[in-house]
């Protein structure tokens, strides 16, 4: 008995083989797509509204999105007006290399005029950056004109987010889609999708 | 070979029909056939609209989620808050918990109204759709109705104003002779004898006929089928595909077996 | 191969025997070259092993093994999350198939004698794979807690219960608490994931190995191993790969096509894979009005309910399962397949397949009078057909075994 490669039977493999892969990449489906967030998941996720007109000038809040933080900063108008002034430090200082949502809107990056919103999620590992909103020295900066600074790894981020030349930290603080319906503030969804 | 699938196609399909006689329907014998049309946009969006209206007060369909119905239907989710979801401050992404606390519930009727997402599942929509349908007047019942599929149920006719009064009555039946045909007398006059048991409406008693009644709760119980495994249509779909997908398959591996076995044959 | 490649499996097989393993166990191992589709329900058992362990544990990222969030956590696997009820239904599918297949295999040992010398060992481990099976069976069926779970779960949970002196002290111990409660549930799971697929594995493992050491039997009872070349290969043999290889990918896709059949249009198997009570919660006030085990059980528990005594019922019940262990010693035909036994067993083997359909479908529906006069019918041709095994294979006359096949 002696096995001979034929054509046909080269044919035939390849065919067999072909529909079996075809058939496998179907079967995977289902346990790929599984892993994904479930409609509880979706549903706990689900946007999330704030009344902000308590909020101080100043003063920084926080939100849980997803059970992420999400802060929201009422910015004063000298604060804002000083933003371009911190753009030399910056490495991205107009969010090119992310995308953004809200871009070239308002100095605050996001819909309104005086409201920064930002996940406060590090973009180097994760880590939560904390609010040091005063312009003074500080052990990781002598000339820190505020802002956010990560304690896990020493990322620097102005008071919008933006992140510094020269730290882990490789792209700015995201925005989430976020939209105001006058004194309340919805995070999680653009206007108009639900 | 052919033998042995043929024979697995009888026992799985001899199966199916039992599963179908398993359901008897109480005093009403058996059970109206039910043949779901999962496909029907129309008729399951008519059928939410009737359970939200008539059952959702009191039963919960509470596996399922708003935002699934809404997507599953077809039904923009404006359209489907404005009409459908019960209850301000509901999100979509919310199970539908029902409308009543179990514990004002129990006072009202004894028991907790049960939720029904799997009402269907559980009792089969046959055992539903004829249940739906045969309330009768009972005096003697705390609710003034008894059902013919489940005597002493603890519910009222939620759907009485739709439907009208039902009552048992008699009817005239043919004696059916020895050979099958109808009894007569010598004057050739059919022989009937009175036999009672038998739902009757009274007309106009109801807002809906017989007929565009029956069609609410063809619709009703269609939706109450979809809502008891909602991934049942895709599931069906899918199937053709995964049949056809082995067929293909099985045809090529065995054109290889027969080449290779004349290696050995 | 390229030289090189060659080179790299040489360096790995000085160091472990996988290539050796390979060649022995699959690509070269000798198999019978004449067999029927009856041989192809072994290579379909471990195909459903595999569809069962990895179904399993995708279903495990959605269960939860508590007594309040066990039921509505099926419903979540089957609602919320993406695909969850394919995975749900191959797993419930693939239990039935499991056991129709190996129902099949073993019935394919019964009529070849599969289990005549050498082969005693392979049908006893094969034995116990299927009382591993059945346990692990059991202990999945009472996972999504519903009303035939707790139900069932409480039947045969009570059968420790007819044990003298312990009994009632070890239904309590099994249970963990007074009622198959929260408690229950999570060892149940801990052993139906864990504990039993470990065993179940290993298991499958010993009864290869055995298999393999002795050599794949034939339809017609014919000793292979005879007749073989100057390599020491059987005459009448072909290697596993590609030859049967190809004969296992056809019943595969000959399964694949029942599977999905079932799958995708008749889940519920007509209330006999997926019974219709398991639809609602578990509750331990109200039992549903009739209790059935799933069908793979149902020809034991036809002869549970024939013997009107607890321990009377639990002790057949048991002797019916165990007198399988012990079929190789009470076979004494020369003739190993059905083919060549005498009249004698051809009589006794279809009397056994009537009977044991007959408790099949006994075991699922209510009691009757005459119901129960055939379970006990059944029950004792059952006993009749092995106890007499030793007696009527020796006494009837065989067809001589041909020398090839």
């Amino acid at each position: 008995m002696e096995e001979k490669i034929t054509t046909r039977r080269k044919v035939l493999i390849g065919m067999t083989s072909a529909v079996g892969a075809v058939g496998a990449s179907f079967a995977v489906v289902p346990f790929i797509a599984s892993w994904n967030p479930s409609a509880k998941a979706k549903a706990v996720g689900g946007p999330v509204k704030v009344d902000v007109s308590k909020m101080q000038i100043g003063q920084k809040i926080q939100v849980a999105w997803r059970k992420q933080p999400v802060f929201v900063i009422r910015h004063s108008k000298e604060a804002l007006e000083s933003l371009s002034k911190v753009e030399s430090k910056l490495d991205d200082p107009s969010s090119l290399k992310i995308d953004e949502p809200y871009r070239d809107i308002n100095p605050t990056r996001s819909t309104s005029q005086e409201y920064t919103v930002i996940a406060g999620v590090c973009t180097h590992l994760g880590c939560a950056p904390k609010y040091y909103p005063e312009i003074e020295s500080q052990p990781w900066d002598e000339s820190w004109v505020g802002g956010f600074f990560c304690p896990c790894h020493g990322s620097m981020f102005d008071i919008v987010g933006r992140v510094f030349k020269g730290v882990p930290a490789p792209t700015n603080l995201k925005v989430p889609p976020h939209y105001f319906d006058g004194n309340i503030l919805t995070i999680g969804e653009e206007r108009g999708t639900a | 070979m052919k033998k042995t699938l043929l024979l697995a196609f009888l026992f799985f399909g001899s199966m199916e029909s039992m599963a179908a006689v398993g359901a008897p329907c109480g005093d009403y014998g058996e059970c109206d056939t039910f043949k779901p049309e999962l496909n029907n946009m129309e008729s399951l969006q008519l059928g939410a609209l009737t359970f939200i209206n008539h059952c959702y007060g009191c039963h919960s369909l509470k596996y399922s989620r708003w935002g699934r119905v809404s997507e599953d239907l077809d039904i923009p989710e404006d359209i489907f808050i404005d009409n459908l979801v019960f209850g301000t401050n509901v999100k979509l992404g919310d199970r539908m918990m029902g409308s009543m606390k179990p514990a004002v519930s129990e006072t009202w009727f004894g028991i907790a109204p049960p939720d029904l997402t799997l009402v269907t599942r559980l009792h089969g929509s046959d055992w539903v759709y004829s249940y739906l349908r045969t309330f009768y007047e009972d005096s003697s019942k705390p609710y003034g109705v008894n059902n013919m599929v489940y005597p002493g149920a603890a519910m009222p006719n939620a759907l009485a104003s739709l439907q009208g009064q039902q009552i048992l009555s008699c009817k005239d039946i043919p004696i059916i002779a020895s050979n099958g045909g109808v009894r007569r007398d010598e004057f050739g006059n059919d022989i009937t004898e009175k036999k009672c048991g038998y739902l009757k409406t009274i007309e106009g008693s109801g807002s809906l006929s017989v007929q565009e009644f029956d069609e609410v709760i063809f619709n009703l119980v269609n939706f109450m089928t979809y809502i008891g495994e909602p991934s049942r249509s895709d599931r069906e779909r899918m199937g053709w595909y995964a049949i056809l997908f082995f067929v293909v398959f099985t045809s090529f591996a065995y054109l290889l077996f027969r080449e290779y076995q004349k290696d050995y044959h | 191969m390229t030289q090189k490649s060659s080179g790299f499996f040489n360096w790995i097989n000085a160091r472990l025997p996988i290539v050796n393993t390979y060649e022995r166990h699959l690509s070269k191992h000798p198999v019978p070259k004449k067999v029927n589709f009856w041989y192809m329900f072994g290579a379909l058992a471990s195909v459903v092993l595999i569809i069962q362990i990895v179904s399993g544990i995708w279903l495990m990222f959605g269960y939860e093994n508590t007594e309040e969030g066990a039921f509505a956590s099926i419903e979540y696997i089957m609602r919320d999350i993406e695909y969850g009820w394919i995975i749900r239904y191959m797993h419930t599918t693939g239990a039935s198939m499991f056991f129709a297949v190996v129902y099949l295999h073993m019935f394919r040992g019964l009529l070849y004698g599969s289990y005549h010398k050498p082969r005693e060992l392979v049908w006893v481990f094969g034995m116990t794979i299927y009382l591993v099976m059945m346990a692990e069976g059991f202990l999945g069926y009472v996972l999504p807690y519903g009303q035939m779970s707790y139900w069932g779960a409480q039947v045969i949970i009570s059968l420790f219960g007819a044990i003298p002196y312990i009994g009632e002290s070890l239904e309590i111990w099994v249970r963990g608490d007074y009622y198959i409660s929260g408690a229950t549930i999570s060892r149940f799971f801990a052993l139906h994931v864990v504990a039993l697929p470990l065993i179940l594995i290993a298991l499958v493992f010993m009864h290869l190995v055995a298999l393999h050491e002795v050599g794949a039997g034939n339809p017609e009872g014919v000793d292979i191993e005879k007749h073989i070349d100057e390599n020491g290969v059987p005459l009448d043999s072909v290697p596993f790969f590609p030859y049967k290889v190809l004969n296992a990918l056809v019943a595969i896709g000959i399964f694949g096509i029942v599977f999905s059949i079932i799958m995708f249009f008749f889940p519920e198997g007509g209330g006999y894979m997926l019974e219709l009570a398991n639809f609602e919660e578990a509750n331990p006030l109200s039992t549903p009005e009739h209790i059935a085990p799933v069908w793979y059980y149902s020809p034991y528990y036809a002869m549970l309910r024939a013997v009107p005594d607890k321990l009377g019922g639990l002790v057949v019940m048991g002797a019916a399962i165990a007198i399988l262990f012990v079929v190789p010693w009470l076979d004494r035909s020369k003739a190993a397949s059905i083919r060549y036994k005498g009249i004698l067993s051809k009589i006794a083997m279809t009397i056994f397949i009537i009977s044991w359909l007959m408790l099949a479908w006994l075991g699922t529906v209510p009691v009757t009078a005459l119901r129960t006069t055939l379970s006990i019918i059944g029950t004792v041709i059952y006993f009749a057909f092995f106890l007499l095994m030793p007696i009527y294979t020796s006494i009837e006359k065989t067809k001589p075994v041909p020398e090839r096949l």
